[in-house]
C-alpha cells in the first residue's frame, strides 16, 4: 500500500496553516511575518526542485551523476555550517568541507554499501537521502563545535596562555577547548537519541511508515540512520575543531587570536 | 649571562613602543623594568616568553629560541601575567593539570608550601578559582611558577595585589632566582637589589 498522493491543493491547505503564524506575528508585533513568508516560499521551491532533480537521477542510474549531486550537497552543507558561526578563520569553509567529506561522506557510503548492503553502493534511492540526513545533522554539530571552539580561543587567551607559559604544547593547552567544543557539537544528536520513539517519531521513520514499510522495519532503518548520524557528527565536529585549533595556533605553538575574525 | 636579547622591537599600529632594545640577565640576578603604562612592558615579557611573535635574537644560556624549540623554551622561561585568570575548577586541579604536562615531567617543587609562606591559607587551593580574591590568585599563580623550577622568571607586577607582609615574603623567596620583573613600585627594585631597565 503506497501513500495517498498529494496534489497542489493539499499543499496549499497546509500552507494556509502558516497564515495563522503570520497573523499571530502581526498581532503580537513579532516582526516575523516576512521571514515566515520567505522561509515558506524557500521550502516549497527547494523541495519541489529536489523532487524534480531526484526523479531523473533515480531513473538514469549513472554513478557520476549521483556523486555529482552528493558533491553539491556536501559543498552546500559546508557553506551552511560555516555561515552560522559568528567567528571565522581563513580556510574555515574548506576545512568544514573536508570535515563533512570525512564524517558524513564516509559514513553514508559505509551505511549504504557496507551495512545495508545496497548494490551498487551508490544506488541513489539509498545514498542521497541517507547522505542528506547525515549532512543536515552533521553541519549542526560542526557549527556548534566551531562556535564554541573559536569563542573560547578568542575570549580565553589568558587562560590558554597561562598553560602555554609552563611549556604546554598547543594541543595540551587547547585540549579542554577541543573537548568542550566536541561535547557541544554532540548535544543535539544525543538529545535526539534520548527522546527518539518516546517524544518524537523522526522524519525518516514517519516517511517510511507513510510509504507502507512495516513499523518494525522503519524503526530498524531509523536506528541505523541515528547511529550513522552520531558517528558522522562526532567525526565531522572533531575534524573541524582540530582544524580550527591548528589554524589559530602558529608553528611555535603560540595562540594567535588575531587570526580569528568576527563574521 | 642566562638570558640575552638584542634587537627587540615592538610596534602597535604606527607607534613604536620600543626598538633596538637589548637586555641581559645574569644567573640569580634581578632586573626590574620600569616604564609608563602602555610602554610595552607586558609585551616585552610576553615576547621573551615566546608567547608573542618577534624577530629578535633571544638566547637562553647561549641557545636560541629556534634552537631550543618553543615548548622547551617556555618550560625554562616562565611568564606570569599580572592578573591570574580564573581557570575552571580549583587551583589544585590546575596545578595537577600543569604537573601532567609532558614538558614539566618530574621536576617540580611544592607550590602549597611556597604559598603558605606567603600567607595563603591552605584551603584556598580547594576553592573554585572564581571564589578567590585577586591576591589569592596572584600568589597561587606565582607559587606554581616558582614550583615549576624555571631557569628564568618573567614576572608582570607579581605583588600588585598583595599586602606588605606577603610582598616581603615573596621578595625573600625570589632571592637567588633569575628574574626579570615589571613593577611600578620604585622601592621594590631597591629592596630586591635589582638592576633597573627603563623602557619607552
Amino acid at each position: 500500500m503506497g501513500p495517498i498522493e498529494l496534489g497542489p491543493w493539499q499543499i496549499g491547505a497546509a500552507a494556509a496553516l502558516v497564515l495563522v503564524n503570520g497573523a499571530l506575528s502581526v498581532w503580537l508585533k513579532l516582526g516575523l511575518e516576512r521571514k515566515l513568508a520567505v522561509a515558506s516560499v524557500r521550502s516549497v521551491v527547494q523541495l519541489a526542485l529536489l523532487g524534480f532533480v531526484l526523479e531523473p537521477v533515480f531513473a538514469a542510474g549513472n554513478v557520476w551523476l549521483v556523486l555529482g549531486i552528493c558533491a553539491v550537497m556536501v559543498v552546500l552543507a559546508a557553506r551552511a555550517a560555516v555561515s552560522r558561526v559568528s567567528r571565522g578563520y581563513a580556510g574555515m569553509t574548506l576545512a568544514s568541507l573536508v570535515a563533512l567529506l570525512v564524517g558524513a561522506g564516509a559514513t553514508a557510503v559505509i551505511g549504504t554499501g557496507g551495512i545495508v548492503g545496497v548494490e551498487p553502493w551508490w544506488e541513489p534511492r539509498y545514498l542521497i537521502p541517507m547522505l542528506g540526513m547525515i549532512l543536515g545533522n552533521g553541519l549542526t554539530g560542526i557549527s556548534l563545535g566551531l562556535e564554541t571552539c573559536l569563542k573560547q580561543l578568542d575570549e580565553e587567551r589568558a587562560r590558554i596562555d597561562a598553560v602555554l607559559a609552563f611549556g604546554a604544547t598547543a594541543w595540551e593547552a587547547a585540549r579542554p577547548v577541543a573537548a568542550e567544543s566536541l561535547r557541544t557539537g554532540l548535544i543535539p544528536i544525543l538529545n535526539s537519541m534520548t527522546v527518539v520513539g518516546l517524544v518524537t517519531i523522526p522524519g525518516m521513520m514517519t516517511g517510511q511508515i507513510l510509504g507502507g514499510t512495516p513499523p518494525l522495519q522503519a524503526a530498524a532503518y531509523q536506528m541505523l540512520i541515528l547511529f550513522l548520524i552520531a558517528a558522522a557528527t562526532a567525526l565531522g565536529t572533531l575534524v573541524s575543531v582540530l582544524a580550527a585549533v591548528r589554524a589559530v595556533f602558529d608553528a611555535e605553538g603560540r595562540l594567535r587570536p588575531e587570526r580569528i575574525r568576527q563574521t | 649571562m642566562v638570558l640575552v636579547a638584542s634587537g627587540l622591537e615592538r610596534r602597535v599600529g604606527d607607534r613604536t613602543l620600543f626598538s633596538a632594545l637589548s637586555l641581559e640577565v645574569g644567573a640569580g640576578e634581578h632586573v626590574v623594568i620600569h616604564g609608563a603604562s602602555g610602554s610595552g612592558k607586558t609585551l616585552l615579557l610576553r615576547m621573551l616568553a615566546q608567547l608573542d611573535p618577534h624577530d629578535a635574537d633571544v638566547r637562553l644560556d647561549g641557545a636560541s629560541m629556534a634552537g631550543l624549540g618553543p615548548t622547551a623554551w617556555r618550560r625554562r622561561v616562565r611568564y606570569v601575567a599580572q592578573d591570574a585568570p580564573i581557570h575552571p575548577g580549583t587551583p589544585r586541579d590546575w596545578w595537577e593539570r600543569l604537573a601532567s604536562l609532558k614538558a614539566l615531567d618530574g621536576d617540580l617543587g611544592d607550590p602549597y608550601g611556597t604559598s603558605a609562606r606567603w600567607g595563603l591559607e591552605a584551603r584556598a587551593w580547594d576553592r573554585p578559582w572564581s571564589q578567590l580574591s585577586g591576591g589569592e590568585r596572584q600568589r597561587i599563580a606565582l607559587a606554581c611558577a616558582v614550583a615549576s623550577n624555571p631557569d628564568v622568571l618573567l614576572l608582570d607586577e607579581p605583588t600588585s595585589a598583595l599586602d606588605p607582609d606577603a610582598v616581603a615574603a615573596v621578595e625573600a623567596d625570589l632571592a637567588g632566582r633569575t628574574a626579570l620583573i615589571v613593577t611600578h613600585d620604585r622601592a621594590q627594585a631597591e629592596r630586591l637589589g635589582a638592576r633597573v631597565l627603563e623602557i619607552g
